[in-house]
């Protein structure tokens, strides 16, 4: 079945400073991976750290609907890898 | 009417100082403005203390509001020492009161004559001459006079009309006549033309005429634009009563001017309220700030307490045309003449982490700063409203 994934990088200001800046790299490499089964874009903010915020894990992405905490590309790569199957 | 103020000078070549001084402040609450251009005698650090002392004597003079323009500057004319070599003044001034209604009093002593442009033609106003009544050759003039929407006023210091003085092309200098011409031949191809932009030509054209492009004498050149004003608003924050969102959303909406948004949650509150799906380019940062955003019928949409503090840092600096959020911010409120901030008072605990790699500032101290920095260094109306 060719489902679409979505992967949503906050950019929000507590994600930001823990590493969502250091993302960019999936933004570049994962339609070169996946072309267009995959689609990645930075949103404002998943509101997730304001929630949790006593045991925030930002960066927080988000893969379909599933939340990819402590985000790092390896982290995310392996997530889109689990939803694609 | 808003007044569009702006002043640019030059230092005498081989100076370290200004030797003269430029003093401005708005009184958003009377609809107010003041503003005097003085100039001290001689140059360097000595005219910058002159010039210094009197300008920010006469403000201080005619904001007290307890004696007129007339008597603040009758005061100092009467009491200015005169140097023992030269048998001068240690200063001259220009100094006006403005309401937002256009009615403006202005004094001058010794500096040039204002120019009033009207329709790019010169108007000449009447005025009254008050002799000092403690030195003979001491005498200022006093203008009451009522400005209109378009109307230009440009102060200058004797360093634009002698510019070029004992050259080779203008021997007289400039003077008012050549300065005229010059205020004239820009507007015609200019209209609308800041005041900032005007001024910064103004004193550069001085500065060409002088012999090798090196001022003889301080350059100051000081204009006023009554216009319509540029109302943007920045809306910044989620509010402290999350059943309130829908109803500053809207305010938000129907808002008559540009519009920024300056937060993550700020963005999807608003998108949520107004039924705006938010867009973003295939960037996550630029310039260490996150990218921007995009949303219909929003100039502007970032992320909100790093690209304040970038913004801060931007303009206490004087830094502009970096492009990154900041960047663009900047820009936005430099092209705006008021600007309106909502500011949302809820807090995000998980900004006061301390395992944050940076400290992140509380949003109300930001948006305080950035508006002192606005009024005072860019001489811009800010109204804050805390929600």
């Amino acid at each position: 079945m060719d489902k679409k994934v979505s992967v949503k990088v906050c950019l929000g200001t507590t994600c930001f400073v823990m590493g969502s800046a250091n993302l960019q790299e999936l933004i570049e490499q994962v339609p070169k991976k996946y072309g267009d089964k995959v689609d990645v874009s930075g949103v404002p903010c998943l509101g997730l750290c304001s929630i949790d915020w006593e045991f925030s894990k930002a960066p927080y992405v988000k893969v379909n609907d599933e939340v990819v905490k402590e985000a790092t590309v390896e982290k995310v790569l392996a997530t889109i890898e689990k939803h694609l199957k | 009417m808003f007044i569009d103020i702006d002043c640019s000078q030059m230092k005498k070549y081989n100076q370290n100082a200004y030797g003269d001084y430029f003093v401005s402040k708005r009184y958003p609450d009377e609809a107010r403005l003041i503003a005097v251009l003085s100039d001290g005698l001689g140059s360097g650090i000595k005219a910058n203390i002159l010039s210094c002392m009197t300008a920010t004597m006469l403000l201080r003079f005619i904001e007290s509001q307890q004696i007129s323009i007339r008597h603040a500057a009758e005061i100092i004319m009467n009491s200015l020492p005169v140097c023992k070599i030269r048998h001068i003044s240690y200063s001259t001034f220009s100094a006006i009161d403005v309401n937002d209604d256009g009615n403006a009093k202005i004094v001058e002593e010794g500096n040039p004559e204002f120019i009033w442009i009207r329709n790019n033609e010169v108007l000449q106003p009447d005025y009254e001459i008050i002799q000092s009544k403690t030195f003979k050759n001491r005498k200022m003039k006093i203008y009451k006079i009522e400005l209109k929407l378009g109307d230009r006023l440009v102060f200058c210091s004797d360093g634009v009309t002698q510019a070029g003085l004992g050259g080779g092309r203008l021997k007289l200098g400039l003077r008012r006549d050549g300065l005229i011409v010059l205020l004239k031949d820009k507007l015609k191809e200019h209209p609308d033309i800041s005041s900032s932009e005007l001024s910064q030509y103004l004193v550069n054209q001085a500065r060409n005429i002088e012999t090798d492009r090196n001022p003889k004498d301080d350059i100051s050149a000081c204009v006023l634009y009554f216009r319509e004003p540029r109302e943007s608003l920045v809306f910044t924050g989620p509010p402290y009563h999350q059943s309130k969102d829908a109803e500053y959303a809207r305010m938000f909406e129907n808002f008559k001017g540009k519009k920024a948004v300056c937060g993550g949650t700020t963005a999807n509150l608003i998108s949520r309220e107004l039924n705006k799906p938010i867009t973003m380019d295939n960037t996550i940062s630029i310039g260490k700030l996150p990218s921007c955003s995009y949303m219909d019928g929003v100039d502007l949409v970032t992320e909100g307490i790093l690209t304040l503090t970038k913004t801060l840092e931007y303009l206490e600096s004087g830094t502009t045309d970096i492009d990154n959020a900041a960047g663009k911010l900047v820009n936005f409120l430099l092209d705006s003449d008021c600007i309106n901030f909502m500011v949302g008072a809820k807090l995000n605990q998980a900004h006061y982490d301390p395992a944050l790699p940076v400290e992140i500032e509380i949003r109300k101290n930001i948006i305080k700063k950035i508006s002192d920095v606005l009024q005072n260094k860019y001489f811009k109306k800010v109204s804050i409203k805390y929600m």
